[in-house]
């Protein structure tokens, strides 16, 4: 009888640990995946890219979701548009697939490993760990969990919340005349991109001048060569280093550098009278914000750093996971374990670690 | 790709494990060493690279540096093979190498990361198959070096004294003679990948002859009072370096390397050759390479390349011909230069009979005619 395995979470970290799960365990598991926004794991990903109007995704042609880092986007788009430019592009470093394209790369996946079959539409408000695996909420008792809930909500600064002229980045809107943007990552300097495009003057509100650099993290740390010594830090030391990788940023460019010279953009310290408040600030963070993980942590006195449940380098909870049963997360908060955890490549580790595990449990 | 050391090293040699194969199985085919050594290079100069520089210089590596780094360990493998005197024929070297670099970039952005989910993540190692590829290389290379030890030539060293010749070489051997080793009588080789060197030969119908035979190597060798030849070469492949020949016979030549028949090039470098007709002369070899030689004292010839020979002569330094200084004649493709040619009683460079010779940065002094060519023939200055 096949291992009952379920992934908490239907966004896009839920959707790659399936497709990674279906492709190195055919017929040995039986995955169960359980979404609270229906059955679309870029449904909530769709909204928030609209929202800023992203055209091309930050990350190369590795940033996808199938399960293995070849043939990736760029090899989709050479043989589609019968052109070898995106795999000459993707060979320099220099190729950003477009949002449509990923989106439509997103729904082929889901056709073809079976996406909506495993999906159940239900919220797991709690996992509690029992004899032979975790009990969740009412669904039965599964051997393997990963949790991968995705970020626990925007972030939007307490000073603004109930100021009708406030928006987050996230949610849909329109540009006024004057628009003051909040924040100084990737999304903030979208917002000022898009602003200056609609016609509008910019403001842009940051603590701190905005980090250059093409990714959230140094490429040592997406493989085992910069991981190893991030993850042999000491806590204090590893919260440190997470707090300074995960500042805003944006990458460098000449498309970024046009609105920073644009005359209709000014920098300023404090929010003024602006006619529109754009919160480019991104999520709320630490695991307390999260519901089902802060009742996990409480419930079974997990170890935890600040904002942070504390895992082993392979994401998995190591006071509920032994040789007979798993329990890991994906996502933000499985940066403990791997700073780019909120990203596609960082879904993928969390997942093959997820994996090793099953595959190394006797009684799978 | 971040690569970690082990990575680098278990990448590179599971991606080496089908050239080494290969290269083995070439080796057979061709009983020739040279693509298993080149092989043997390319896993030593890459895994050299990864320890001493690619470690420590590449934090990150974009797959578009794999062409700078191809090209370098290329130029590094070829410096390499030049200075351990690999004979590789150059096309089908680099034929090799960059069929097994085309294979490793393969193998790097598709395959592993295919066969092995984790391959980012684990910065290019491969776990127990990259031991037991980095083992299996290992293995098929000390194999190889085994076979090699086990079957290299037997090599007959002759004492210091006289020794009766003449002595016939008809197997695969060096021989070599201690300070003061005499052969009087003259040597006759009828084996591929035979050595003769350290040795003075005396008399003799030829001092050293050579009959059908591949890759014989002819080094510090002198050659004293042959009745024909110096040294004498029909149907085989001879590399004959640094010698000393001197001919006193009416109709014999210093040295006659001719008619290789497809054994590929033959070479005369290096050489101090005196008297016979002709001092160094090649008749229809597929290609001739005379460098660097002294011929002096000749009554016909000094450097002749004749009977479609394809050859380059350069750097040599030719005086007292009574004849011609150098010659290229009947169909002969010649390039030469960088040669001094003195004291010709005839023509300094000639080419006859449809030759065509290429000349460059020759010094012409005091022969009688400077150049000439004829019964359409070309006499071409590139300089």
């Amino acid at each position: 009888m096949p291992a009952r395995v379920a992934i908490v979470g239907g966004g896009l970290a839920g959707f790659v640990a399936y497709a990674t799960l279906t492709r190195a365990t055919p017929g040995s598991v039986s995955v169960t995946v359980f979404g609270a926004a229906g059955a679309d794991p870029a449904a909530t990903w769709r909204r928030r890219a609209a929202a800023i109007r992203q055209r091309r995704m930050r990350s190369e042609s590795d940033g996808h979701c199938l399960p293995a880092s070849f043939p990736g986007l760029a090899v989709r788009a050479a043989a589609r548009r019968r052109s070898p430019w995106p795999l000459v592009r993707t060979a320099c470093g220099g190729y950003r697939p477009t949002v449509a394209e990923f989106l439509e790369h997103v729904d082929e996946l889901r056709r073809r490993i079976g996406w909506d079959d495993a999906h159940v539409t239900a919220r797991v408000e709690r996992i509690r760990a029992v004899d032979g695996g975790f009990e969740l909420d009412g669904h039965g008792v599964f051997r393997h969990v990963l949790v991968a809930t995705g970020h626990p909500g925007l972030n939007l600064p307490e000073e603004l919340a109930g100021d009708p002229r406030a928006v987050h980045a996230y949610e849909p809107h329109d540009y006024a005349g004057e628009v003051c943007v909040v924040g100084a990552g990737m999304a903030a300097a979208t917002e000022w991109l898009n602003a200056l495009a609609a016609g509008a003057r910019v403001v842009s509100v940051r603590r701190r001048e905005p980090v250059r650099r093409p990714l959230n993290v140094p490429r040592r740390l997406f493989s085992r060569r910069g991981l190893a010594g991030y993850q042999a830090l000491p806590p204090a030391e590893r919260a440190a280093y997470l707090g300074e990788l995960l500042s805003p940023s944006f990458p460098p460019g000449r498309a970024w550098d046009a609105a920073l010279s644009s005359p209709r953009f000014s920098v300023a310290a404090e929010v003024n009278g602006a006619e529109q408040i754009v919160c480019a600030t991104g999520f709320k963070r630490g695991f307390h914000h999260d519901p089902l993980l802060a009742r996990l942590v409480s419930e079974h006195g997990l170890a935890t750093h600040e904002r942070w449940i504390r895992l082993d380098p392979d994401c998995t909870v190591p006071a509920l996971t032994d040789e007979t049963r798993t329990l890991a997360l994906a996502g933000t908060p499985a940066q403990w374990a791997y700073p780019a955890a909120d990203t596609l490549v960082g879904a993928k580790y969390a997942a093959r670690g997820f994996l090793r595990r099953i595959q190394a449990c006797p009684t799978r | 790709m971040s690569y970690t050391l082990r990575g680098r090293i278990d990448s590179r040699l599971a991606a080496a494990l089908g050239p080494a194969l290969a290269a083995a199985a070439l080796a057979l085919v061709l009983h020739r060493w040279w693509p298993v050594e080149v092989a043997a290079l390319m896993v030593g100069v890459g895994v050299a690279l990864d320890l001493l520089l690619y470690d420590r210089a590449l934090d990150y590596q974009p797959a578009w540096t794999a062409l700078p780094l191809g090209a370098l360990e290329l130029g590094a493998v070829t410096a390499l093979a030049i200075a351990l005197d690999v004979r590789a024929p150059l096309p089908e070297a680099i034929g090799f190498f960059c069929g097994a670099w085309l294979l490793a970039q393969v193998l790097g952005h598709a395959v592993y990361p295919l066969l092995r989910l984790s391959y980012g993540d684990d910065g290019g190692e491969l776990g127990r198959p990259g031991a037991t590829s980095a083992a299996a290389v290992a293995a098929l290379f000390l194999a190889a070096g085994g076979v090699a030890f086990a079957t290299r030539p037997p090599v007959v060293t002759l004492s210091a004294g006289v020794h009766r010749g003449p002595i016939v070489i008809d197997r695969q051997e060096i021989l070599q003679g201690k300070p003061g080793a005499v052969v009087r009588g003259g040597i006759v080789v009828h084996a591929d990948g035979v050595v003769v060197r350290d040795l003075t030969v005396v008399g003799g119908e030829n001092g050293i002859a050579v009959f059908g035979a591949d890759r014989v190597r002819l080094e510090h060798v002198r050659v004293l009072g042959a009745r024909l030849d110096g040294i004498h070469a029909r149907l085989s492949g001879v590399v004959v370096r640094d010698c000393t020949v001197s001919t006193t016979s009416r109709w014999g030549q210093g040295i006659d390397l001719s008619y290789t028949a497809g054994r590929g090039m033959s070479a005369v470098e290096g050489c101090d050759v005196s008297g016979g007709r002709e001092g160094i002369v090649t008749h229809g070899i597929d290609m001739a390479e005379i460098s660097g030689n002294h011929v002096h004292g000749t009554s016909l010839r000094g450097i002749a390349i004749t009977e479609m020979t394809m050859g380059e002569v350069s750097d040599n330094d030719v005086s007292g011909a009574h004849g011609v200084g150098i010659y290229c004649g009947d169909h002969s493709l010649c390039t030469i230069r960088r040669n001094v040619v003195a004291g010709t009683r005839g023509v300094g460079i000639q080419s006859f009979f449809y030759a065509e010779a290429t000349l460059e940065d020759n010094t012409l002094v005091g022969n009688s005619v400077p150049t000439s060519a004829f019964a359409n023939a070309l006499l071409e200055r590139s300089r």
